[in-house]
């Protein structure tokens, strides 16, 4: 039996800051596979994958105003909020890593993995030893070498450790109602932004994004009717659609298209070592990581009391999509015909000119 | 006489249009591109003019007023040659391939593929004019809610020196 790991503001805002990079660490995985796809085709999985990275869009921004609602700052750009590409996310089982896949089984499985159901049956269980000092997205923060069985267990403890401090402490939602993310901002994806003022609006946000990852008690569906993240994945596993009423292993809905060939076969996880050095493509990878740590500047600043500064975010998400297109349709020298991509080796620059 | 190589159309297409190897590739489209010329053209004529280009290049020797010199005296002043890379300038920048002229196909020959077409639904929005105004394609490539308030993002390369 582990004890509760969240026993101050301190701890639980180490918890939403790992949150928040757990967020964050999804969307590369999905945006890869994503603008590997060919033009026009396989129109069934882009838009399953679409509308997923989207949501981990939202999941981050709800994160970071649970973190304004208790007097945190979300930062986005400090060391190793981004990760190195493969990396550990939480599973239960240790056995595996997150690269940058193109659209493949493989990396339909790893997607399946991120957004696989808890599984613990006890609260007791929520919490495995990891057995070793791997990097790990959503270990605990505060008992060292342990870590969550999904990331479904990952927001339950910090549900709780919320409920409990909210009841010991009634200053505990302190943060400057102005630091708000509001729905206006939100577009093109399910569900909606939640600001977050107190116990129950924390609540809300945080089941959202356990919900959409993993559906509601174990269901197919969230809340909202909208079939969760893990059930969008298996829906290209199976090669067809779930309808209202399916059970988890077997949907009855219609086929789908898929054609794993109309894909850009970009070299897995590529790092900035893979591009030859001084080249023409090397300026454009290094230059696209340029532009992804600006952006992530200025995310920070949209999560640190200027809102209003997501709109140009935004953006900026637009600018970054032509710069995954013009990479992945580069062959990559000296990597056996595969081509290009990014590598999301951030530095974020000293001063950022925003 | 073996089939004119991307490569070497993907070296013509940078000095024709003025942008990199990387954004050339960037479309997607090269090598569609390239399928049509040859296809509008026949290979006899694609691979002369890779060489009138190639030549161009060698006689400048790194010299960019003589490589200009050369380009217009071997490759745009040719009534063979000319017109079509004319029409490659217009491929890469509208994604459309205009018929050649009627003199052209009078004294070289006329193909069912030489008509004018778009090459595929892609190309209209992977046009270089786009990126070249600093404006995404109308009905294409969303900039985002609002961006349309801001002024283009002309590339710097285009500014010679003037402030945005």
């Amino acid at each position: 039996m582990i004890d509760a790991t969240i026993n101050s503001r301190e701890e639980l805002i180490s918890y939403l800051d790992a949150a928040l990079a757990l967020e964050h660490a999804t969307i590369p995985v999905y945006l890869t596979a994503y603008y590997s796809i060919h033009p026009t085709t396989n129109s069934d999985a882009a838009h399953i994958i679409r509308v997923t990275a989207v949501e981990e869009m939202l999941h981050l921004t709800l994160v970071a105003n649970v973190l304004n609602a208790i007097g945190g700052s979300p930062s986005l750009i400090r060391p190793g909020f981004v990760p190195s590409y493969p990396t550990y996310l939480p599973d239960g089982e240790n056995d595996f890593t997150v690269d940058l896949r193109p659209f493949s089984p493989e990396a339909v499985e790893t997607f399946c993995k991120i957004e696989r159901p808890r599984k613990a049956p006890e609260g007791d269980s929520r919490l495995v030893s990891t057995g070793a000092s791997e990097p790990l997205l959503a270990a605990s923060p505060t008992a060292e070498g342990f870590r969550f069985y999904s990331i479904g267990e990952f927001y339950e403890e910090i549900i709780e450790g919320l409920g409990r401090l909210a009841a010991e402490d009634p200053k505990l939602f302190c943060g400057d109602d102005s630091r708000q993310v509001g729905p206006e901002y939100f577009y093109s994806g399910g569900g909606d932004v939640i600001q977050v003022h107190d116990l129950a609006s924390a609540c809300r946000a945080l089941s959202l994004i356990a919900e959409q990852g993993e559906g509601l008690d174990a269901g197919v569906y969230d809340s909202g009717g909208e079939l969760a993240h893990y059930y969008r994945f298996r829906q290209l596993q199976f090669g067809r659609y779930y309808q209202k009423g399916d059970k988890g292993d077997a949907p009855s809905g219609p086929e789908l298209d898929i054609d794993w060939d109309e894909v850009f076969k970009v070299k897995v996880s590529a790092k900035m070592s893979d591009y030859p050095a001084g080249s023409e493509l090397a300026a454009a990878a290094a230059d696209f990581n340029t532009e992804y740590g600006t952006f992530l500047a200025l995310l920070t600043r949209s999560f640190n009391g200027e809102p209003d500064r997501l709109v140009e975010a935004i953006w900026y998400m637009f600018r970054l999509r032509d710069g995954f297109n013009r990479l992945m349709r580069n062959p990559l020298p000296g990597s056996d015909g595969l081509n290009a991509a990014p590598t999301f080796e951030i530095t974020v620059p000293d001063e950022v000119v925003l | 006489m073996t089939a004119p190589s991307l490569d070497d159309f993907l070296a013509l297409s940078v000095d024709l249009t003025a942008f990199p190897e990387t954004d050339l590739r960037g479309t997607g489209l090269a090598g569609k591109y390239l399928a049509k010329v040859r296809a509008a053209c026949g290979d006899a004529v694609v691979t002369a003019l890779f060489a009138a280009h190639q030549a161009a290049r060698a006689e400048a020797a790194g010299d960019p007023a003589g490589f200009d010199r050369a380009l217009r005296h071997r490759v745009f002043s040719d009534d063979c040659r000319g017109p079509v890379a004319r029409n490659v300038i217009k491929l890469w920048y509208a994604g459309t391939w205009y018929a050649l002229p009627p003199e052209w196909t009078d004294e070289f020959g006329a193909r069912p593929a030489a008509e004018t077409s778009t090459v595929t639904a892609a190309s209209y929005q992977e046009g270089l004019l786009w990126p070249a105004i600093g404006a995404n394609p109308p009905g294409a490539k969303a900039p985002g809610y609002g961006s349309w308030a801001e002024p283009p993002r002309i590339d710097d390369r285009y500014l010679k020196g003037e402030r945005r």
